[in-house]
């Protein structure tokens, strides 16, 4: 197929059946909408372009910026869309807790602002909060920028009410599914398309889901944030359920592993919450049904995500050399020289020193001649075998000796014999006022 | 005294609109450790002092602040780091706290003239004292004479203090450079602006200075305060000074010093789980889709328009389960933002001694506040008022921003339950609309009842005092020191408190 731009991409994304050997409903056939199919990645594709397009020649001719309230996939969408008509991209957010879409955003030359935590001194008749204030700079007059406003912006919904709604319809054969499951970001694309398929079917029942209140659950609104936005009507949605991360990221792995869908955990989430709904809605079920779900976009930047909740999943097998190994007696029984001792071994058989600390602290202040090797790195230089020859005596150092102990330990236990710690590492080295250079 | 009986009427002789349609009590009950935990179940000891010495009265527990200065010293230990845990005095006036404090290695933040003498009165010597705040002359004169550290705010304080010590031949006075507006790698954060601190993009202007002064002052570090929550923007903070340290090394300077501030914050909740639903129901107030919560649907922030919720939430997080020593661990143990290690290891590795500053996570389960009940009556539209012989400056907590529940203790015990859970409204002694302890519903196991004691638990930090008034010739609450010895709870007015007076202790 061939296209004149990326933007003609968007949309028209597939519906796909759920083996229900995975997800286990008798009479329910459930499909996933898989929004992640979209050029830029996610369902938020439709309502960035929709949102922004009409606003993108006065941009141009103005040379404005874009700008958004959004950490995520509307984020992203608008950065490349605005670098395809030459503006500049700012995303305003509370905090970027998804760092893979954050360097991302970085890469595409977006500028991102961040607003503060919550007070600790609260002063209740602030009324000057950041986002306030964020809000009057861009509503002052001649204020250089093109504001998507996802959150209160109605061809957000209308992206879905022309597109993804018609498009499940089409492909069910002109009828409309007998549930729909959609978690609530925006509320966009839940409450356009269920104009569409209530337009169709009226007894269409839509299942909106939100994060559980402590959860963070990436493109998903808390039960209380939900109220925050503009789009989202209650009356939408015939019941609205709570999904936590553990649940989202159970329901990204059946999606990943079990039907070849790398889904993110905000479709692991619809997933998780479709069958949850299901599976007790079946109950009272004489035919059979239909059900659809969106998977909103992929799952490859939120590795750092899931491992954050998750680390058991990412195990991986214990490494050589490693100072984890040790036992409490082979440190406690580690070469160990007090600085007055180490400063006479330094200047009778000058040993490789060498310093664990970072660079930054090794510029700073360091020992004469000593090398720098931060433990981090140090570490994995020890996993293939000794750095120096045997013959090398080794004093190493640390902050405190703590750390030079344990690797003075696991020299002398791969075969090297004279590696030693400095007792009391660097800060008793300074304490007994030996020299510390800076170069 | 007249509407006392009315209430102890069974609950289905009142008419029966009168009850609002609350569907279940939203308590919000406090956190409690011991001793404060056991001191609560002491009701005849709470009454006993509250009769002699009036309501409200604020009632300390000393030595656990000297118990909560080590968990901050334990966290130090944890991360090999040196250097002092200052209190921050402004938190609360009390003498006993300050005292008991004297005798642990902690040391003290003082704010205005007045805590400095305070504090070396109550033994901390000036190696212990860091002068911080707006300061005026004499405040900065007598932090030089007895050898304070002294926090600079900035290149006009610096130049103020230089031409004092030269004037008067003091001698050369130690200081931190208080540091304000860093910038993050990669994204710009908007941080509420800032009267207090020098701009860390400034910094080379202010080091100027000093060098021009190195005959009166000895810079031995840096330092800042942020007012957030937020472990990230404090990260990029910490690591700011870090940098800034660097510059001072350059100018030939031997700096030693990072004061991380304060800002640890309390978990004044038991329940994150009630934290989560109440204010998930007062989101549902404000829209109108429940009953208020609040007197006169105020929404603590929050508005609603054309049905979608707007405002901020203005509210401390009542609930925060890293908070204190936790979160001071946290945040060491947070790689910073450019250097990638843990801001703990770089500290160390620096050979630097890391200052904190904590004041209400030192003060966490310190003491708690007492008002008696002087009447409960309904008003015409059926809702329960409880007026309490205090005001509502003397129960700081609504001002603050906490909400979080009083404890209800009965003159004869709480064997007889007496009704069944209300929500009611506090109100204060003035003669005042606003005078209200909280614009909250609070809910309360049983109905209070004229002669009860409410037991605000967890106010010794920033609760207390700060914002006592004087209005209506009312004087703010007396404070009083407590400490349990072997036959029961022993107390002394505050100021005739010191380390080695333990009434009821056997005379040693």
């Amino acid at each position: 197929m061939r296209y004149d731009s990326i933007t003609e991409v968007i949309g028209n994304t597939p519906l796909v059946r759920i083996d229900p050997a995975v997800h286990g409903l008798r009479r329910i056939d459930l499909y996933a909408k898989l929004e992640m199919l979209n050029p830029f990645g996610s369902v938020k594709d439709r309502a960035a372009w929709n949102m922004a397009r009409p606003g993108l020649p006065g941009a141009v001719r103005r040379g404005e910026t874009v700008v958004e309230l959004s950490s995520g996939n509307t984020a992203k969408a608008l950065a490349l869309i605005a670098g395809m008509h030459g503006l500049p991209f700012k995303s305003v957010t509370n905090r970027m807790r998804i760092p893979e879409i954050k360097d991302l955003l970085l890469l595409l030359g977006a500028e991102i602002e961040e607003l503060p935590g919550q007070t600790e001194c609260l002063d209740p008749t602030l009324t000057e909060d950041p986002l306030t204030l964020f809000h009057r700079e861009l509503t002052r007059p001649g204020s250089a920028h093109l504001h998507t406003d996802q959150y209160f912006n109605d061809r957000n919904t209308e992206a879905h009410a022309t597109g993804t709604g018609p498009e499940i319809v089409a492909d069910l054969d002109g009828r409309a599914p007998d549930w729909f499951i959609a978690c609530i970001g925006t509320a966009g694309s839940s409450t356009g398309v269920a104009r569409v398929l209530r337009a169709h079917d009226p007894d269409v029942r839509v299942v909106g889901l939100v994060g559980r209140k402590a959860d963070f659950i990436p493109g998903i609104r808390t039960v209380d944030e939900v109220h925050e936005v503009g789009l989202f009507d209650p009356d939408t949605y015939d019941t609205i359920e709570a999904v936590g991360t553990d649940e989202a990221i159970d329901g990204m792995l059946t999606l990943a592993r079990r039907c070849g869908i790398l889904a993110g955990p905000t479709g692991g989430a619809a997933y998780y919450g479709a069958v949850r709904h299901l599976r007790a809605a079946e109950e009272e079920l004489t035919g059979r049904a239909t059900a659809v779900f969106i998977v909103c976009d992929r799952g490859e930047s939120y590795l750092s995500y899931v491992r954050r909740h998750r680390p058991e999943l990412f195990n991986r097998p214990p490494v050589k050399n490693s100072v984890a190994t040790l036992t409490p007696a082979e440190v406690q029984s580690a070469a160990a020289v007090d600085t007055a001792a180490a400063q006479r071994w330094i200047a009778e058989q000058q040993p490789l020193v060498i310093d664990l600390r970072s660079p930054f602290a090794y510029a700073a202040l360091h020992i004469e001649g000593s090398i720098n090797i931060v433990d981090e790195l140090f570490d994995e230089l020890l996993r293939g075998g000794l750095p120096f020859g045997k013959q090398q005596p080794v004093l190493l150092a640390c902050p405190v000796g703590e750390q030079s102990a344990r690797y003075a330990a696991l020299l002398t236990r791969m075969g090297h014999p004279d590696a030693r710690s400095l007792a009391g590492g660097i800060i008793a080295w300074r304490d007994a006022g030996a020299p510390l250079v800076r170069e | 005294m007249s509407e006392a009986p009315e209430h102890r009427e069974p609950p289905h002789l009142e008419p029966p609109h009168l009850e609002p349609p609350h569907l279940e009590p939203l308590y919000l009950e406090p956190r409690l450790e011991p001793p404060l935990a056991s001191l609560l179940e002491s009701g005849a000891f709470l009454h006993s002092l509250t009769d002699a010495l009036g309501s409200p009265l604020a009632v300390l527990l000393p030595d656990r602040i000297a118990e909560n200065a080590g968990q901050f010293r334990a966290v130090y230990r944890r991360h090999h780091l040196s250097g002092s845990v200052c209190y921050a005095h402004k938190a609360n006036r009390s003498s006993a706290l300050v005292r008991r404090l004297a005798v642990t290695d902690a040391a003290l933040d003082a704010a205005s003239l007045g805590e400095l003498q305070h504090a070396l009165g109550a033994g901390f010597t000036a190696d212990r004292i860091v002068a911080t705040g707006p300061k005026d002359p004499e405040f900065l004169w007598l932090a030089a004479l007895t050898g304070t550290t002294v926090h600079i705010d900035g290149q006009g304080e610096l130049e103020e203090l230089a031409g004092l010590v030269r004037k008067h031949g003091l001698p050369r006075v130690r200081i931190l450079l208080r540091l304000s507006d860093f910038r993050a790698p990669g994204v710009r954060i908007r941080s509420r602006p800032s009267r207090f601190g020098t701009s860390a993009g400034s910094l080379d202007r202010l080091l100027d200075a000093v060098e021009r002064h190195r005959d009166t002052v000895e810079p031995i570090g840096t330092a800042y305060h942020l007012d957030t929550t937020s472990l990230d923007e404090k990260a990029v903070a910490l690591e700011g000074c870090l940098h800034a340290m660097d510059a001072l090394r350059r100018r030939g300077f031997r700096p030693r010093t990072v004061d991380a501030g304060g800002g640890f914050g309390v978990d004044y909740l038991a329940h994150g789980a009630q934290w989560d639903r109440y204010t998930t129901a007062l989101t549902h107030a404000v829209l109108g889709r429940r009953p208020p919560l609040t007197w006169g649907g105020h929404g603590y922030g929050l508005r609603a328009e054309n049905g979608t919720l707007r405002g901020t939430l203005g509210l401390y997080p009542s609930h925060r389960p890293v908070a204190g020593a936790a979160y001071l661990d946290a945040l060491l143990s947070l790689p910073a933002p450019s250097l990638g290690r843990p801001l703990g290891a770089l500290l160390l590795e620096n050979l630097y001694d890391l200052h904190t500053e904590p004041g209400r996570a030192l003060l966490d389960q310190c003491g708690l506040t007492l008002a008696r009940v002087l009447e409960v009556r309904r008003t015409d539209s059926g809702e329960q008022l409880v007026r309490l012989a205090a005001k509502a400056s003397d129960i700081g907590l609504e001002e603050h921003g906490v909400l979080v529940d009083p404890v209800l203790v009965g003159r004869g015990g709480d064997e007889d339950p007496g009704g069944p859970p209300v929500g009611v409204h506090l109100t204060g002694s003035l003669c005042l609309e606003s005078d209200l302890i909280t614009r909250r519903t609070v809910f309360l196991p049983r109905p209070p009842r004229t002669g009860d004691l409410l037991a605000f638990a967890n106010t010794a930090g920033y609760c207390m005092d700060f914002g006592a008034t004087r209005a209506q010739r009312q004087p703010p609450a007396r404070k009083v020191a407590v400490h349990r010895a072997a036959d029961g709870w022993q107390w002394c007015l505050d100021e005739q408190y010191w380390p080695i007076t333990r009434q009821g202790d056997p005379q040693a």
